[in-house]
């Protein structure tokens, strides 16, 4: 991930990105700076960002990743067809990319500020996204095509937050049905395995089989220690010898000392602070 | 102090004014970012020669940043020097990152003294380190030395530390031998001056013209006309009295008591009479003053009444120069001795005649003439001041303990705010205490100062000197006065040696049982091991307003006239010269002590006092004293009752009842079938409820005293009007949240009785904050108008309509719904929350079609509408977090790792639900917790800082003074609650101290101990806040990720003027008493205000100052509904865009937001990220590119992100005004 930052930072470097000026609308006076550049990474190329065709383009703002980017590609329509398009948190390797496999259980994608990858079809289109930085400020809801943003995107949203209970139920039934399946296989191998020496010898004792053994957990590790020093505490005698006399009035008169001295540290440093003026 | 002399216009009056100045998170902020300065991270395919170039530019762009800011008119009065500032004042850029290491700042030691401390250098404060003893140290032989100390520690003192604790505090307050050296040679000029005082032809008593005009008598001559004559002699003899000799008097009043005696040719025969000794004495002095001030040897010189009472003048002298303030020198009068013969004044004798004092020519014939005990202790006292001298160094020969004892006793009477004032505990009657417990033989003469105080504290809280009187006087002289006769005559009787005077005269009997209940508190705190009881006992004062529950004040005390006439108090109108305060207080105390016997603890009024006057000026009347203060306590199980219930109609006592109450008595039959007198209040709400102390005192005070309302300013509930909800709403909330847990209680029935689940609820616990009556503003059931909104008639919901004002806020109260475990369980965590969701999808099933409820499931939680309430049903698996926590080794080890995923669902499930259980019982343990709470969150929410805070710390903070009041009680009045925790959050020292909360007390003093050192020991890895419970001893959950360091000191620093503002306003009658300035959040500060269109604030009516326009939101106020479309939960459109602004910019800004219906966002950029940084992918965010000095640097792209504000919050935004233009360079 770092790597290819790195990476990607070098490339910006060596070829300074172009600047896009973008607004949300017509009445927006400043605009924001997309820089674009050519996607380059050392490392073998990935499938879903082929180097040629993607364009990486930098500060992309909070409300153009509404809807999966359908903003940008409406952007970059101009320079040629658009494939894909990925917004990302950070920049980072293609192959990672996210599928979409359940549409209940995913982590809520946040908003903000992102990174894209525009894939276009032909190369032309890189090349031709770049010089769009000559033109005005390119708009980003039209007439058209307007962005939602505000209380009809919060509306919107709130609206997407309900969801469907047959949908939900058969998705739900159908991930389970696979895990169900995958634990009773796993459970089939380890009967199978149960008590059958491997190569070496080596039998498997599980908590399944006849005689379970100690669960390998660092809990009862612990567990064990402290049976064996209650037991061990439990044989010694305390008041038997001499100097276990001595060594415990020792002891008392160490205690009353780090007493004293943490105390003495305690007062010094309210006295510092004049915590003793009364009012 | 550095504050502007703000408020003028006391309507829009906010606490702004008087923050303007103090407003530190700038600076702050400054310190806040102290990741990887940019400059510092080289850019890797930088060539190495290059490196110190971006370096220096980086770093004058800084500095060029940096200037800005400080020649920013806002920071400017910072720079001045506000004392909460000095440690914080222009941090150098290398402290920074060392200041955030250290975390939070108390304020600088300087802070208190303020003007010293000029310099601003950032001092750092100094933090508890564990101490580091070698083995050595530890180990080696004791010298006898050594082992007597500790020994001595042992026997004498409680601990150590607190040994030591004394020893700092006795130091602190006892005057140092050079001070006592400049007192000493003060004290002989002022014996040469007097003896050169020339003397006076004799005059009649009335003819007064011999005394200069620049001097007034220091004396209330009323009536004016007495007979008898004076001169003036110079003093026969001059002698220093009292605390001085004795070494203890306490700072910060040093004062010396000097006392002049008269000569015996001054004096007459009958000038025990009708106020002539007085008279003599108060001339005496007055000559005495017209002298004293031409000479230059005197800073001033001024009268005074000793202890605020009238019949005794005094004369005050202060040096010249810059030991003005070091002392005092109390000049007495007192007769020559054996002048008066001690028979004359005897406390059945009468000495004011009632034909002199109502001026009337012929004494009326066979009346007998009343007692005079007040009077005749005044006099008596001048005579024994020498003695009572002798009789206190004779005790403290041979004795150190008592001074030091003395010393810790006058401290803890200060702080109680007992010491001075008409009937004060002074510290001379302490003396005199102690004298006679060593007289008892209760304190002997090796006790140390600790054991002295400890010994006073218990004969204090044993003893009632108001029934059981105590007598100094060894021989029983057949012809004194008996103790009985001293309590015929006083409310308190505690008799000097020689057998005559009264030391307590005018104390009143509430008084003493406050000083009473005072010791026996501080005597429950000293055996609390838990407790820090220097702290409680010593060093925290206690006004008034946090001691008590409410508090009223009588405006106007000359009122208190009509009210002696009313109770026919002409004889102790005479015995105590006409001062009608005195006389009426006690009886206007022991009425309000009855009519509230039963509601309250303790009844106490404030000590009427007198400011000292020039010498040209009249000597202040009796109204004078200002106004009254009374205190009530209450008992807060009774304390809300509306019924007073008397005696059965038929019993004598009825007609005595009836008198007390008046009209309000009225017969009623009870359930058990008797007839009573009886008065009921009129309370519907719990909040009125509160208030019937109110109306109790008003009633009787009006029928007894005929005190009008109007001169009663009582201040019980000011401040819950801003826990009020909506215009009409005549209580706080109480019944509503009361309500909602009924509705919550049914449904967890429901939820364990649902058929037809394959797994049983084992538990159903809360997690919302009404469900533990903390919430601010309860729900309240509602009904949605389908009109109103878009409906979905195929799911059976509604939604927002975009055309309309935002619906109504619906909060969705949480709950955690335990399933049972078992061997079905998944044990995998991506299975186990899709069977989560099953449930969810279950439960909303079977509670439809079992119990009529409308549901809305969703994949984490399921909505359940009941009674008008939305609950939010959370399906939770005790073995989850565990699973989320499990972690391989590479050796095949199973270990348990917390993870963030796994430590959010254990603060969900776990923490939030036994938190809110623990708080529910605490409510009913102290009925006004909740409120407490409510209106803390209420002014942490109004300074727009409830996002930087969370909920659950308040709560704890707030708990942890219900659970820990000491020195105070547990509060019963919300308003004192408040004023409480404000002044926790002002003066908790959190550096160095953890906060311990023992909820369900389930901690001991070991754990507390155990969780101290711990703390010290990793203070620096620790939360700045740091908040202790018996369910989370090292972690602080709940103030892990919140406040930051800035954060909290700014709430320090808001704390303490709110805390200061409100005091004053509450202090002061006569004022306008606006309570809510302190809710008024200073925003002259912020850089950028988001003004919000108010019909997009669904909780827009919770405002502080409640709007005039008010918006339809599509509800009704309704419960009933059965089958409806289901209500639009959980949208606030103003969250919703502050989750935007904070996921876009919150690496340039932080925002700050009143959750309970503000109309503004503020904005604050964080200066860190002003400055220019190298180009870097991951530094883009927002921000455009330029070239600076050929580098290319990435810079905020302020304007286009100011029209991003605009754009996100389309619809809701009304206006975004940036109010400085910080960015441009």
């Amino acid at each position: 991930m770092r790597g290819a930052a790195a990476a990607a930072v070098g490339c910006l470097t060596r070829l300074s990105p172009a600047a896009l000026a973008v607004k949300f609308g017509v009445r927006q006076r400043s605009p924001h700076c997309l820089l674009v550049k050519e996607h380059r990474v050392r490392e073998g190329p990935g499938d879903t960002h082929p180097p040629q065709r993607t364009l990486f383009v930098l500060n992309v703002p909070p409300y153009c990743s509404a809807v999966s980017g359908d903003a940008l590609s409406r952007l970059f329509a101009r320079c040629g067809a658009v494939q894909s398009v990925d917004l990302r948190d950070k920049p980072g390797p293609g192959e990672k990319a996210e599928k979409r496999t359940s549409k209940f259980f995913t982590n809520g994608t946040a908003t903000g500020f992102r990174v894209a990858y525009v894939v276009f079809r032909k190369p032309a289109g890189v090349q031709a996204a770049k010089a769009l930085s000559q033109e005005g400020p390119l708009l980003i809801s039209t007439e058209s095509h307007p962005v939602k943003t505000g209380i009809s995107k919060w509306i919107a949203r709130y609206a997407d937050s309900v969801v469907d209970r047959e949908e939900l139920k058969a998705e739900v039934d159908a991930y389970m049905q696979d895990y169900d399946k995958k634990i009773e296989e796993e459970e089939a191998k380890a009967a199978k395995e149960e008590g059958v020496p491997d190569e070496e010898g080596w039998v498997k004792v599980t908590r399944k089989g006849r005689k379970p053994g100690l669960p390998r957990t660092e809990a009862a590790n612990l567990r064990v220690l402290e049976r064996e020093k209650r037991k061990k505490a439990r044989k010694e005698l305390l008041n038997f010898y001499a100097w276990q006399h001595r060594e415990t009035k020792r002891e008392h008169i160490a205690q009353l000392r780090k007493k004293f001295e943490e105390d003495k540290q305690r007062i010094a440093l309210m006295r510092a602070q004049r915590k003793f003026r009364p009012y | 102090m550095y504050l502007l002399a703000g408020g003028k216009d006391p309507k829009s009056a906010s606490i702004s004014k008087h923050l303007a100045l103090s407003w530190l998170l700038h600076v702050l902020l400054r310190a806040r970012h102290q990741g990887p300065l940019p400059q510092s991270t080289p850019l890797p395919a930088r060539p190495a020669a290059k490196h110190s170039a971006p370096g220096t530019t980086c770093r004058k762009a800084l500095r060029s940043r940096h200037d800005l800011p400080q020649s920013d008119r806002r920071l400017l009065p910072i720079d001045l020097g506000g004392p909460v500032g000095g440690g914080f004042k222009e941090p150098a850029e290398a402290a920074e990152a060392e200041e955030m290491e250290q975390g939070l700042h108390t304020p600088a030691p300087g802070a208190t003294r303020g003007k010293k401390r000029k310099v601003a250098a950032p001092v750092p404060a100094p933090a508890l380190q564990p101490v580091k003893l070698s083995r050595a140290e530890l180990y080696k032989p004791p010298t006898n030395e050594e082992l007597n100390q500790l020994k001595e520690t042992e026997d004498l003192f409680h601990s150590s530390l607190l040994r030591l604790q004394i020893e700092e505090l006795l130091k602190e307050v006892t005057l140092k031998e050079t001070k006592k050296k400049k007192i000493d040679a003060f004290l002989h000029e002022i014996n040469r001056l007097l003896s050169a005082i020339p003397e006076t032809p004799e005059t009649d008593i009335t003819d007064q013209t011999w005394l200069p005009k620049d001097v007034k008598v220091p004396f209330l001559q009323v009536p004016f006309n007495v007979k008898g004559k004076f001169r003036f002699l110079p003093p026969d003899e001059l002698s220093v009295v009292g605390s001085y000799l004795l070494g203890t008097c306490v700072k910060p009043e040093i004062n010396v008591d000097v006392v002049v005696t008269m000569p015996r040719e001054i004096f007459q025969d009958k000038d025990n009479l009708n106020q002539r000794y007085h008279r003599k004495r108060a001339l005496y002095l007055a000559h005495i003053a017209q002298h004293l001030s031409k000479e230059n040897l005197f800073g001033s010189v001024k009268f005074a009444y000793m202890n605020s009472n009238h019949l005794k003048p005094i004369l005050l002298l202060r040096p010249q120069g810059k030991d003005e303030k070091l002392v005092t020198v109390r000049l007495h009068a007192c007769p020559a001795p054996n002048f008066f013969k001690p028979s004359r004044f005897y406390p059945s004798k009468n000495n004011v005649r009632t034909a002199w004092f109502l001026e009337q020519s012929t004494p009326k014939e066979g009346a007998p003439e009343p007692a005079t005990p007040h009077y005749n202790n005044s006099i008596l006292c001048d005579t024994v001041l020498l003695s009572h001298l002798h009789f206190l160094s004779s005790v403290s020969t041979d004795f150190p303990g008592m001074k030091d004892g003395l010393a810790l006793l006058k401290v803890w009477l200060n702080q109680r705010q007992l010491s001075k004032g008409l009937g004060c505990f002074s510290g001379f009657l302490v003396s005199m205490l102690v004298a006679y417990l060593v007289m008892k033989r209760k304190i002997v003469k090796v006790m140390s100062g600790y054991q002295v105080l400890r010994n006073v504290l218990q004969f204090l809280a044993t003893t009632d000197l108001s029934m059981t009187g105590i007598s100094l006087a060894k021989e029983t002289d057949a012809c004194l006065p008996t103790l009985d006769d001293f309590h015929h005559a006083f409310e308190v009787v505690f008799v000097d040696p020689s057998g005559l005077v009264n030391l307590c005269a005018d104390m009143t009997a509430s008084k003493y049982h406050q000083v009473q209940f005072e010791a026996k508190c501080s005597m429950e705190i000293l055996d609390d091991r838990m407790v820090d009881g220097f702290q409680a006992l010593l060093m925290t004062s206690k006004p008034m307003l946090r001691t008590f529950d409410h508090v009223f004040h009588l405006k106007h005390v000359s009122k208190l006239q009509s009210a002696c006439k009313k109770m026919q108090l002409l004889n102790e109108l005479m015995d105590r010269g006409g001062n009608y305060v005195a006389a009426a207080l006690p009886f206007i105390v022991s009425l309000l002590t009855r009519g509230l016997a039963r509601r309250a603890l303790l009844v106490a009024h404030s000590l009427p006092n007198t400011p000292e006057w020039p010498i040209d000026t009249e000597p202040p009347k009796h109204k004078d004293v200002g106004s009254l203060m009374f205190g009530i306590l209450f008992v807060p199980d009774f304390a809300a009752s509306t019924l007073e219930k008397g005696p059965q109609a038929d019993r004598p006592e009825a007609a005595d009842f009836r008198t007390f109450w008046g009209e309000k008595s009225e017969l009623r039959r009870f359930q058990d079938g008797s007839i009573c007198e009886a008065v009921v209040w009129e309370a519907s709400t719990i909040c009125q409820k509160r208030l019937i102390p109110e109306q109790i005192v008003r009633h009787l005070l009006k029928l007894h005293a005929d005190i009008p309302e109007s001169s009663i300013c009582y201040t019980g509930a000011l401040l819950e009007s801003v826990i009020k909800n909506g215009k009409e709403a005549l209580g706080t909330g109480e019944e509503d949240m009361v309500s909602v847990v009924c509705s919550y209680d049914d449904l967890s029935r429901k939820l364990w009785n649902l058929e037809g689940l394959p797994l049983t609820v084992t538990a159903v616990q809360g997690v919302h904050p009404a469900l533990r009556y903390t919430d601010v503003f309860p729900p309240i059931p509602m009904k949605p108008i389908y009109s109103f909104h878009k409906q979905v008639k195929t799911r059976h919901l509604l939604l927002p309509s975009e055309e309309k004002p935002c619906p109504a806020y619906i909060t969705p109260l949480k709950m955690i719904c335990h399933m049972e475990g078992s061997g079905q369980w998944p044990q995998d965590k991506e299975a186990i929350k899709r069977i989560k969701a099953a449930f969810h999808l279950q439960l909303a099933e079977l509670l439809q079609q079992q119990h009529q409820l409308i549901c809305r499931p969703a994949v984490t939680h399921t909505d359940v509408y009941k009674d008008g309430y939305v609950f939010r049903l959370q399906v939770a698996y005790h073995r989850e977090p565990l699973i989320l926590k499990e972690v391989v080794t590479p050796e095949g080890m199973l270990k348990y790792q917390d993870t963030e995923e796994s430590q959010r669902l254990e603060l969900e499930t776990l923490h939030q639900p036994y938190l809110t259980s623990s708080l529910h019982g605490l409510q009913q343990q102290h009925p006004v917790f909740g409120s407490t709470c409510r209106l803390a969150k209420r002014w942490i929410s109004a300074q727009l800082l409830s996002d930087s805070i969370s909920e659950e710390c308040v709560d704890l903070l707030v708990a942890s003074l219900f659970l820990h009041p000491a020195p105070f009680m547990p509060p019963s009045s919300p308003q004192v609650g408040f004023l409480r925790f404000l002044n926790l959050l002002a003066t908790y020292d959190w550096r160095n101290n953890p906060l311990i909360v023992n909820l369900n007390a389930g901690l001991t003093d070991v754990d507390c101990t155990e969780i101290k050192n711990k703390f010290v020991a990793a203070r620096s890895r620790l939360p700045v806040m740091f908040i202790a419970t018996p369910k989370d001893k090292w972690n602080s959950i709940w103030t892990q990720e919140r406040p930051s360091a800035q954060i909290l000191q700014r709430l320090l620093v808001l704390a303490s003027e709110s805390v200061r503002a409100l005091e004053e306003q509450l202090m002061d009658p006569l004022s306008s008493q606006d309570v809510k300035i302190v809710f008024r959040p200073p925003l002259d500060l912020y850089d950028v205000l988001i003004h919000l269109n108010a019909n997009q604030i669904p909780r827009h009516l919770e405002r502080v100052d409640r709007p005039v326009k008010s918006f339809s939101r599509g509800v009704v106020k309704n419960s009933a509904g059965v089958r409806i479309l289901f209500p639009v939960v959980d949208y606030d459109p103003v969250q919703c865009y502050l989750q935007d602004l904070r996921e876009a910019f919150s690496d340039l800004a932080l925002f700050f937001y009143d959750k309970h219906g503000g109309e503004v966002i503020a904005v604050l950029w964080k200066p860190s990220s002003f400055q220019p940084q190298p180009f870097k992918v991951a530094n883009m965010k927002g921000r455009t590119v330029t070239t600076l000095n050929n580098e290319l640097v990435c810079v905020p792209n302020i304007e286009a992100i100011l029209e991003d504000f605009e754009v996100l919050g389309e619809g809701l935004v009304k206006r975004v005004e940036a109010r400085t233009e910080k960015w441009t360079v």
